[in-house]
């Protein structure tokens, strides 16, 4: 049994899929290319898939990734590229497999890159606009929780970020806490920008890469 | 691929991923290099719409040929639907995401009556003009087909072309009479009068319609040459018949969500409510082999690691046993499991129980239609309590501790006791888990009583029957609530509104076009979903047009009636569907096609069970 770390992106339409179609579309694509990953032995069996990092449904991914478990040690992860990417739509396509380093738990940032624009807004406006919310000493949200709605801050969750003027939009690249206990969603982010603007921007995300809580990027 | 403003929108609705295409398996081709773009719209949504068969099956069949790009469009759920409203934004295809005004043929299938409202909501949203007659040029064709295609009538004034019968042939050669008629300049109305001629195509604004002083249908007169009668089109050898070795696989989840294998179409059974049963006639089965090796290139080709045996009653296949036998031979290999739906309380037998064991035991679903034995005997349900019992008892030994029932209340002579029947027969299927000694310990039975309200359809033998009014259908939904008397029975009913307005519409004449028009005007649509189903705003519609409703819904009809559906001919005779009324009223039942022939009519197209070696000869 080897464990095997699937990279891939996440693009064109299926930026449009939740993580469960995502799931359910690797788990088709493996029984497809009919890769040896180990079965769940439960009443039920299934090939056996983790996502150390779930993706916000909407998000571009240029390095997403897939845990799974191969029951044949000596399986090439060249040809499991291959096989994959053949079974898959083009939205979702493999380039590279590696032994996993990091568990998923050592996950602590996430680098995202948010093109904002909006009609007939000039990029100068959404860059100034950018600059006061995140130069704010609290960046106090309002974040549905299971006890309602509740108030964060999410200012501490920032770690660094850049703000570009292009010809047409706003290019913001921003380090956020991500994981399971302290995850920022740059969603929260483009929510108050919009408020205090007062106008609904076009927003286009991605996630670049992950890493651990010394910022070595997660493998 | 989708436009940029429609991405703009994507991430403000529900669901985005059944807006976008981009699936596994999905047709994409050069425009530039087809001669012919089809459109095929189904009036639903996105996941209703690709877990249907026979779009999967014409789609394969379209694209499999070099000179056609076929592509899907459905309805925008209502999120949607306002934005692209707000937004001037048209109805465009998944594949390319162009606008369907673009394309050659814009064809729907017709699956049920509620869906009109989205045919015609989805002809709007493409800013196709919804009348035939307001349709000039030879572009945008609008034909549809599918089991409601067989009383075309209530959307005849929108559509130029229906097709009768099964499609695989016919949609082919109107595609090709229309590349003829492209390539010699040919006009619209040149195309449609010559289409015509061509054996299972319907052109209604080639027919006139005169009516009696009651409103009812005098005659169709056909004019330019139409056939005086339409007669259906199916596939003689389903051995050699198309099927597609790939399905669109799609990125979010769909009502069925696994690959389909059709084993036969048609049904032997006869059942006196059922319209695919007679609509499908003669059956015709395909064989193992062809099933197998069909079968195992589909899960091949999806990657699905589930496949469902797909008819209108899976036990009857002749062979299904050895089918069984068969696909066991890899399943198991490849991890791939089999589902049988559409059994048969009495087709559930131990052998192919343990043969489907690898299926998740979500529950049984069994359909006795009716309470009592007399009601069953009227609708040829041909399924005794005994058989029930026995059945649902092999399920509780087999480890089954869910069953769900279906029923129908509203048949033609039924009584306030046949109805409360129906709360006595989930009783007894209670009792027989408690007297089962083979039943899974410490756990409760569930017995899920669901009863629809029976809306009569054309070419069934009931054809000429009322509906119950909806107080009626009220009173024994609320008689059935009342005679059951365990928690350990879960009654539901459906809404007796949608079930009248279905009624209206499945044997509504030409007239009811204009309520249709004007529905659509006033933006209905989704009417076979809660959200948006109003009763009320029909009834208005119906009065502003001056037609009542009850007419079509409420009213027996003489035998010697002009049907508005008189004029196509779906192999069964009239006179058999008389015969098998009147037996209906005796409480007579009428044995299945392959215990003895009851000639019917549809031995006329030479195939089928009606040719096969009866048991009793051998």
């Amino acid at each position: 049994m080897k464990n095997a770390r699937i990279w891939f992106k996440k693009d064109f339409e299926c930026r449009y899929i939740s993580h469960l179609d995502l799931n359910r579309t690797m788990l088709r694509a493996l029984h497809k290319a009919k890769i040896p990953v180990w079965h769940t032995e439960g009443f039920n069996p299934h090939p056996f898939a983790t996502f150390p990092l779930p993706l916000s449904l909407g998000f571009r991914g240029t390095n997403e990734c897939m845990d799974v478990k191969l029951v044949d040690d000596d399986y090439s992860f060249e040809e499991l590229i291959t096989r994959m990417n053949a079974c898959l739509p083009r939205g979702i396509q493999l380039f590279d497999v590696t032994e996993p380093i990091m568990k998923a738990g050592k996950i602590a940032y996430a680098d995202f890159t948010a093109l904002i624009s909006g009609e007939r807004v000039p990029s100068g406006k959404i860059c100034r606009e950018l600059e006061e919310l995140l130069s704010r000493e609290k960046i106090e949200l309002e974040k549905k929780s299971k006890k309602g709605m509740k108030t964060v801050d999410i200012k501490p969750g920032i770690k660094r970020f850049e703000i570009k003027e292009m010809f047409d939009y706003a290019r913001l690249d921003i380090i956020l806490s991500a994981g399971s206990s302290d995850n920022v969603n740059p969603n929260l982010l483009m929510t108050a920008l919009c408020d205090s603007a007062g106008t609904e921007y076009d927003v286009d995300i991605t996630r670049n890469d992950l890493y651990n809580s010394d910022m070595e990027l997660f493998r | 691929m989708v436009s940029k403003e429609v991405e703009r929108l994507l991430l403000k609705v529900q669901k985005p991923g059944r807006y976008v295409g981009g699936e596994l398996n999905e047709a994409i081709k050069d425009k530039r290099k087809v001669d012919v773009r089809f459109a095929f719209c189904f009036p639903d949504t996105y996941e209703v719409g690709m877990s249907h068969l026979g779009m999967k099956i014409l789609y394969s069949l379209f694209n499999s040929r070099e000179d056609i790009w076929c592509e899907r469009v459905f309805a925008p759920w209502i999120d949607m639907e306002e934005l692209m409203r707000e937004k001037n934004i048209p109805l465009y295809a998944l594949e390319s995401g162009d606008p369907v005004s673009e394309f050659d043929f814009v064809g729907f299938t017709l699956q049920y009556e509620l869906s009109y409202t989205n045919m015609l909501n989805m002809l709007k949203m493409s800013g196709i003009p919804l009348r035939s007659s307001d349709r000039k040029e030879l572009k945008n064709i609008v034909v549809a087909g599918g089991p409601c295609a067989c009383n075309p009538e209530p959307v005849a004034d929108f559509v130029d072309i229906f097709f009768i019968g099964e499609g695989e042939e016919v949609d082919l050669q109107v595609i090709d009479l229309f590349k003829e008629c492209k390539a010699s300049g040919a006009g619209k109305d040149e195309f449609l009068r010559r289409a015509a001629q061509i054996e299972g195509v319907y052109v209604p604004s080639l027919y006139e319609v005169s009516y009696n002083d009651d409103g009812t249908v005098k005659a169709y007169t056909p004019t330019h040459g139409a056939p005086a009668v339409v007669h259906k089109r199916l596939m003689k050898k389903m051995d050699e018949s198309y099927y597609p070795d790939n399905f669109v696989v799609p990125l979010v989840e769909i009502v069925h969500d696994r690959a389909v294998q059709e084993i036969f179409r048609g049904c032997i059974r006869g059942c006196r409510f059922c319209q695919a049963g007679f609509l499908y006639r003669p059956v015709r089965e395909k064989s193992v082999e062809t099933i197998n090796s069909q079968c195992r290139a589909l899960c091949e080709n999806t990657g699905y690691d589930e496949v469902s045996l797909s008819s209108l009653s899976s036990s009857d296949y002749s062979q299904i046993v050895p089918l069984l036998e068969k696909l066991n031979t890899w399943s198991g290999d490849e991890k791939v499991s089999i589902s049988l739906p559409s059994l048969r309380v009495d087709g559930f037998t131990d052998d192919i129980m343990n043969k489907i064991k690898t299926v998740r035991k979500s529950g049984l679903t069994f359909a006795p239609e009716a309470g009592s034995q007399r009601m069953r005997d009227v609708i040829n349900k041909n399924v005794r309590e005994d058989e029930l019992l026995s059945t649902c008892t092999t399920a509780f030994e087999g480890g089954w501790t869910t069953v769900k029932l279906y029923f129908m209340i509203g048949l033609p002579t039924e009584t306030m006791d046949d109805v409360a029947a129906i709360a006595a027969l989930g009783q007894s299927v209670v009792d027989a888990y408690y007297h089962c000694e083979k039943r899974s310990k410490g756990k409760s039975v569930r017995v899920t009583v669901s009863a629809s309200s029976f809306v009569p359809k054309p070419f069934t033998p009931f054809q000429w029957e009322p509906q119950d009014t909806i107080e009626q259908l009220h009173k024994k939904q609320e008689h059935i609530k009342e005679s059951i008397t365990t928690k350990k029975i879960q009654f539901n009913y459906h809404d007796a509104d949608t079930s009248f307005l279905e009624a209206v519409f499945a044997r509504g004449d030409r007239k009811l076009c204009r309520v249709l028009e004007l529905a659509c005007e006033r933006g209905f649509h989704f009417d076979g979903w809660n959200d948006c189903f109003s009763l009320e705003k029909w009834l208005e519609l119906f009065e502003k047009c001056e037609l009542d409703p009850a007419f079509y819904a409420n009213r027996r009809r003489e035998f010697d009636e002009v049907l508005p559906w008189d004029h196509i001919d779906y192999g069964v005779s009239k006179q058999f569907f008389i015969n098998e009324c009147k037996k209906a009223y005796s409480n007579a039942t009428t044995p299945h096609c392959r215990l003895k022939c009851s000639g019917c009519g549809a031995a006329k197209y030479g195939e089928g069970v009606c040719f096969e070696k009866r048991q009793d000869l051998v």
